[in-house]
């Protein structure tokens, strides 16, 4: 049988500002993880580093230590992950008068 | 199908483990074990046309299903009903907050099918509490259309078990008849969209009170047989049942609209939950087996 992997959109054409993430994700029978950030629309103000965050629960978080930065409108970034146990999300912390319109899309592989 | 054959294939069925504790119809149409993958569950995304702005807010929140342990805080993995995984449908932590999972299928014969699964719902366990009024609803729905030579309606029974709302204990199944308002979407005339989860016009199934296992902690789990049982010819309801009880549904109507220019053949499954506090509600589905007398 193939190895399982998916596409997992975690947040499409939300507006991020202030204290921002995306909803937790169970990810834990897949090896590895490549996060893609999209921005729909031009961010406004500073941009943040976004953070990968790890959980043993899906509800008390730990930043992971991987960031990835809010790209330019139309741009993507991404980061790649592995050994993250079984929880995922994206945060980030948006200065007053920041804010962002992102597409976040997550891939895992088996 | 002469007895003999009927006696060879229910002994099959009763003799395999992955199938016994389903009744499927002749014909299995799909047997999804969440321990193989996401089986072709997908997030229910809203229409759009042209920005995704255009989206209505009941689809714009939703995101997509996974596959879970059902791992908890206190106890570690649950895990499923014979593997370690379920589907998790999950919803945003703000009462009212709904996520929905969806299989899209097309029709090649017009007759009686059966929905089976085995459910289980929670909410998340951030409070040392039960929570027994805290998931506001789950249920399931088709959206059916016939073929083109033939279809003048878009059928969509909806059934839910309504758990609790604004705190207040109900415990009933509903069902959702009559039209939904469409929005056109972009400019185009091609796409409209409606959000026929709205918590408007449901009724309560009659007789339709019942009472689940929901254990005595948060992140204890019980797993739930249901069976629906619907002819696709009749576009009418023939059965419903939830663990040892089987409900009327001789009242049950669907949500019926004019047929759409895309969805000829339409055979789609979808189930759903929403919150009733500012909490995550989950829905964990371990299997489905959908199967059609063809």
């Amino acid at each position: 049988m193939l190895p399982e992997n998916i596409t997992a959109i975690l947040a499409r054409n939300e507006r991020w500002e202030g204290a921002a993430a995306t909803e937790p994700f169970e990810a834990g029978w897949a090896r590895e993880a490549v996060l893609f950030v999209r921005s729909l629309k031009a961010p406004e103000g500073t941009k943040p580093a976004l953070r990968v965050q790890i959980s043993p629960d899906g509800m008390h978080w730990l930043d992971e230590g991987a960031t990835v930065e809010v790209p330019a409108e139309g741009e993507v970034a991404a980061v790649r992950l592995t050994h993250f146990g079984n929880w995922l999300r994206l945060a980030g912390e948006f200065d007053a008068g920041s804010a962002a319109t992102l597409l976040v899309t997550l891939h895992l592989k088996a | 199908m002469t007895d003999q054959t009927e006696a060879i294939r229910q002994g099959m069925l009763l003799a395999d483990p992955q199938l016994s504790r389903f009744d499927p119809m002749r014909r299995i149409i799909c047997h999804d074990d969440f321990s193989r993958g996401h089986c072709g569950w997908s997030q229910l995304v809203g229409n759009y046309e042209g920005s995704l702005d255009t989206m209505l807010p009941g689809y714009a929140q939703h995101t997509s299903a996974m596959l879970s342990t059902l791992a908890h805080w206190d106890a570690g993995s649950h895990g499923g009903y014979d593997s370690s995984y379920a589907l998790k449908i999950a919803t945003r932590p703000r009462p009212g907050a709904q996520n929905v999972a969806i299989k899209r299928l097309t029709m090649r014969h017009r007759g009686p099918i059966r929905f089976e699964a085995y459910v289980t719902y929670k909410p998340e366990a951030t409070e040392l509490r039960l929570g027994d009024n805290d998931v506001r609803s789950w249920g399931f729905l088709f959206d059916l259309q016939g073929g083109d030579q033939v279809a003048k309606r878009r059928v969509m029974p909806h059934l839910r078990f309504l758990n609790a709302d604004q705190g207040e204990t109900l415990r009933k199944w509903q069902y959702k008849p009559g039209q939904t308002q469409f929005t056109d979407i972009g400019s185009e005339k091609k796409t409209a969209s409606h959000y026929h989860l709205s918590p408007d016009g449901w009724q309560d199934l009659p007789g339709g009170d019942q009472l689940m296992c929901f254990n005595e902690i948060a992140t204890k789990v019980n797993w739930h047989y249901m069976c629906f049982d619907f002819d696709l010819d009749a576009m009418r309801p023939l059965a419903f049942r939830v663990n040892d009880r089987e409900f009327d549904v001789s009242g049950f109507e669907s949500i019926e609209i004019p047929a759409m220019p895309n969805l000829w053949n339409m055979l789609n499954f979808a189930f759903f939950v929403e919150t009733d506090a500012a909490k995550r509600a989950f829905l964990y589905i371990d299997s489905v087996c959908i199967s059609g007398d063809f």
